[in-house]
């Protein structure tokens, strides 16, 4: 479906099942069997256990799980830990327990003050910690854990301080007052149920594959355009108010609540329990809960050995089964399922022979977005001036400046460490210079982030390859088509039918892509399975799924034979007649040669030569750069 | 708010920071040698005591045999988690590694308890418990005595890593692993020595406070997370940084508990820590670390 859209292309049936391959059922996720299940068994429960003990348990259990859904989801996303949710679910319950309480607010209300209250802080936390590399949010949440702990014990004129807050109203909608342990395990899993629903469709969409994106290669998927610090931020918040909704949920049950619970140790518990079901993984969490939730339960008579016994359990966890104990049993019994040639039968589909050369590159030309005129002197794209960089005391680059016109491949050459890749990393807005002007097209760049200079028609590939190794092919090029789509968090929760359309659409135009670069028949592999060629061809296609106006490539036959090179070199030929602007960093001469039209020379960081390819070859101040200088009076003929 | 306290806020300020810089210390010596947050440095601190109170307690061992037990047992302990747990993680991650800190952590402390139970142990002070007296301030001679021994430990600490091949390959092997294992440096054995530093660190801080403070099996985490904040505020990974932070934060708390409110002692580090974060993440003498590909 939607497909109709991109006429003209005779699309392989492999592409096509990959459309077809996503989940269209609005508002469902593609897991809906085994959610239907798990309805089935938590329907089961009360039947089977109508004790009140019981219900009570596994009520907890559902609270439980719900801070571990959202802290799963941050883990996911973002490779970061918090050990502050406790504090938020603490957060939760108290400001609506006081609004509720204290101030008698009707409970909807005290419901969104506290949800409200949550999010903010979480903002606040999360804004300034999430831009530090390293592990800095572990320690940030803690600190903030204990903080909330000392002021929830401190401010006793407002919570009671450390002998509790009684007498929180009980929830109740109209006539209906959930005030028994059956009517809330109806409603507090019926609520669990829908967030893991629409949880399940965050990850399964264009914004989950960003957020995976984002855990495992940051800057890579700053460079395909994905705004990462706002999607960790938002990630954050998200979960957050997870474990708020959680604590305003707990607080309207128990009708009672005390700082102890929630102390560092609730954080650590939570912790644990995503460890034990499998960082990342939400279904593996939901069972990492049942799991843990029960500990205790099982060990009642031993209470002094609950904290040594989750301190080994979260340790031994990690050692030895990082993955996490559910996940891992999990793909145990799959692999003894399927057995290990699975990969094997969709092996066959890609030796398929070729289109004919012409047909490929009126496809790939059709694909073209941004094709200038070729005019008498054309404005150039992307425009350097006066670039100065240093890094402590080495000016790694002083004063550089080049353009790059539509259509043009300029080849930046130079020794090694001559800064050809700072030049690169200066473009697209890794780092920043010290003085010096960058423009696309007219517009100046310094100074924007990475993901809106590839927004902005700036596509690159990697020095060494920078394709997910958690992806398949497909998934790796649908990452430059991120921001084609238009679909939100609140319309990939909900998998609006707008935003499965869209979806689709992406998949189909990522798979003619794909079909452009000879890769159409392995989507679906991991990419582990492609040779060095084929997943520098899968970068060079994710570059072009941003339509960008301005490729950079950085050292693209790097490591390939003569042979994968040509393929390569023809590709990069094809772009240029579309009209694409190229810089090319490249150490193989005869590809500089081949390709450039024109020559920037680097070396310590200054430009020392520039032109066309034959002059800048003959430059005595280039060969002296290569070759070292010539004695006087040597011949100057030593250049093969 | 009364002016003449300021002397003494600024003594148990010292006193406190010392402790901090301690532990800061060990926080640095790990991060260096292997890039992650050692959750479990305040129950190195914890541990230091309780073993050392245990030693001189219930088996009258004498009172510096028993410190020194003390702080060679956390030593091994120290080793023990690298060799153990930290080296054989399956995942190299660090995440994983700082996680499994994490866990360490929890063990130590639930292990604590059920050993030593949940009161609170105190050790005798050195040099007994009058006072003396210096600008109005009243100094017991155990903060003169946390002094002295932190300053000699940073000395011989500062003199191990200068002037010994093997303070200099520790610095070696923290800057660059891969370039220190090439010249036939034991990368392994030196980050087993740096955890055994650090264990060593911690309990030698965590003697030091004890006869002020006291210590329960939990004493630690607090301790632990001053010491973080410390090392934050100075600049992570920086020893010059970790311990100038740690007095820097000690004086912070002294004085924002004398003027403001002793209620919220605790929280003024974590404030502190925050608003670090917030404005200068690099500290007060890190540099900015270049994010690269």
């Amino acid at each position: 479906m939607a497909v109709s859209g991109y006429e003209g292309f005779n699309l392989t049936a492999r592409t096509y099942q990959n459309a077809k391959d996503i989940c269209h059922l609005p508002l469902l996720p593609a897991q809906w069997k085994a959610l239907l299940a798990l309805i089935g068994l938590l329907a089961l429960i009360p039947v089977i256990l109508p004790n009140d003990y019981f219900l009570l348990f596994f009520n907890v259990m559902a609270l439980n799980a719900l801070v571990v859904l959202g802290l799963n989801l941050l883990i996911g996303s973002t490779g970061q830990v918090s050990l502050g949710h406790a504090a938020f679910f603490g957060i939760g319950a108290y400001v609506s327990a006081i609004a509720g309480t204290t101030w008698q607010w009707p409970i909807f209300y005290s419901f969104l003050f506290a949800l409200a209250s949550v999010g903010l802080i979480g903002c606040l936390l999360a804004l300034p910690t999430l831009r530090l590399e390293g592990h800095y949010l572990v320690m940030a949440t803690l600190g903030f854990n204990i903080i909330v702990d000392i002021l929830l014990n401190q401010m006793d004129d407002i919570t009671g301080g450390p002998s509790g807050f009684p007498g929180i109203p009980q929830l109740s909608m109209g006539r209906l007052t959930i005030d028994s342990d059956l009517k809330f395990y109806i409603f507090i899993w019926t609520l669990f149920v829908v967030v893991f629903a629409l949880t399940l469709n965050l990850t399964d969409s264009r914004m989950g594959r960003a957020l995976k994106a984002i855990h495992e290669k940051e800057l890579t998927a700053e460079t395909l355009g994905i705004p990462c610090h706002r999607y960790k931020v938002a990630v954050f918040v998200l979960s957050a108010l997870y474990a708020g909704l959680a604590g305003f949920c707990y607080a309207h049950y128990v009708t009672f609540i005390s700082p102890k619970t929630f102390d560092i140790f609730y954080s650590v518990q939570v912790v644990t329990m995503v460890v034990v079901g499998g960082m990342g993984s939400l279904w593996g969490g939901l069972a990492g809960t049942m799991l843990l939730t029960s500990l205790p339960e099982l060990l009642h008579q031993f209470e002094d050995w609950y904290v040594l016994s989750y301190g080994l359990i979260l340790m031994g966890v990690l050692v030895f089964s990082p993955q996490g104990l559910v996940s891992a049993l999990a793909s145990l019994s799959r692999l003894r399922r399927a057995g290990p040639t699975q990969w094997q039968a969709d092996g066959q589909a890609h030796g398929k022979p070729a289109a004919p050369a012409s047909a490929k590159l009126r496809k790939k030309r059709r694909l073209a977005r941004e094709v200038s005129p070729r005019g008498p002197k054309p404005e150039p794209l992307l425009r350097l001036v006066d670039v100065s960089v240093s890094f402590g005391g080495l000016q790694a680059l002083n004063q550089v400046g080049m353009e790059v016109a539509a259509g043009e491949i300029v080849a930046l050459i130079g020794p090694n460490g001559a800064g050809k890749t700072t030049v690169l990393n200066i473009i697209c807005g890794l780092l920043k210079p010290d003085s010096g002007k960058v423009w696309i097209q007219g517009t100046p760049l310094v100074g924007s982030m990475p993901h809106r200079i590839a927004a902005r028609g700036v596509g690159r590939t990697f020095q060494t390859v920078q394709i997910y190794q958690g992806f398949s092919v497909l998934e790796n090029a649908l990452l430059g088509s991120h921001i084609s789509g238009h679909a939100g968090f609140l319309q990939a929760c909900l998998h609006l039918p707008k935003e499965r359309s869209e979806e689709a659409q992406l998949r189909a135009r990522t798979g003619q892509l794909l079909e452009a670069f000879n890769l159409g028949g392995k989507a679906d592999y991991p990419v582990q399975r492609l040779t060095l060629l084929e997943q520098k061809l899968l970068e060079l296609a994710r570059a072009l799924a941003l339509s960008p106006s301005v490729l950079l490539l950085d050292e693209p036959v790097g490591g390939l034979n003569p042979r994968e090179s040509a393929v390569l070199v023809k590709h990069i030929e094809e772009l240029r007649e579309r009209g694409m602007g190229t810089i090319l960093v490249e150490h193989d001469m005869n590809v500089v040669m081949r390709l450039a039209d024109r020559v920037v020379v680097l070396q310590h960081g200054a430009r020392i030569a520039s032109g066309i390819p034959r002059e800048v070859q003959r430059d005595p101040k280039v060969i002296a750069a290569y070759l070292g200088t010539r004695k006087a009076g040597e011949p100057p003929a030593g250049k093969q | 708010m009364n002016w003449n306290l300021i002397p003494q806020f600024f003594v148990s300020g010292i006193t406190n920071g010392s402790i901090y810089a301690l532990i800061a210390l060990g926080f640095c010596l790990i991060q260096n040698a292997t890039g992650i947050v050692n959750f479990a440095q305040g129950d190195f601190v914890m541990l230091g005591a309780m073993i050392a109170i245990s030693l001189h307690q219930v088996a009258h061992v004498p009172l510096p045999l028993a410190l020194m037990i003390g702080i060679l047992g956390t030593a091994l302990v120290g080793i023990a988690l690298q060799q153990g747990p930290v080296r054989h993680s399956r995942n190299r991650d660090i995440l994983t590694l700082v996680m499994i800190t994490i866990g360490a952590s929890i063990s130590f402390r639930g292990a604590a308890m059920l050993v030593w139970g949940k009161s609170s142990r105190i050790l005798p002070p050195i040099g007994g418990d009058a006072p003396l007296f210096f600008l109005e301030a009243a100094i017991m001679p155990q903060t003169l005595w946390i002094l002295a021994v932190s300053l000699m430990v940073l000395g011989l600490l500062y003199v191990f890593f200068h002037r010994t091949l093997l303070g200099k390959a520790m610095r070696a092997a923290a800057d660059n692993p891969f370039g220190a294992a090439l010249i036939g440096i034991s990368v392994r054995r030196l980050v087993a020595l740096a955890f055994a530093l650090s264990g060593a660190l911690g309990a030698l801080a965590g003697i030091l406070i004890t006869p002020i403070t006291s210590m329960s099996y939990e004493g630690g985490l607090m301790l632990g997370l001053k010491g973080f904040a410390g090392a934050i505020l100075g600049g992570y990974g920086s020893t010059v940084g970790a311990v100038a932070g740690g007095l820097l934060l000690g004086i912070l708390e002294s004085f924002g508990a004398g003027f403001i409110s002793s209620s919220y002692k605790d929280a003024i580090a974590f404030i502190v820590l925050l608003g670090i974060l917030f404005l200068r993440p690099a500290g007060l003498f890190g540099s900015v670390r270049v994010r690269r590909l």
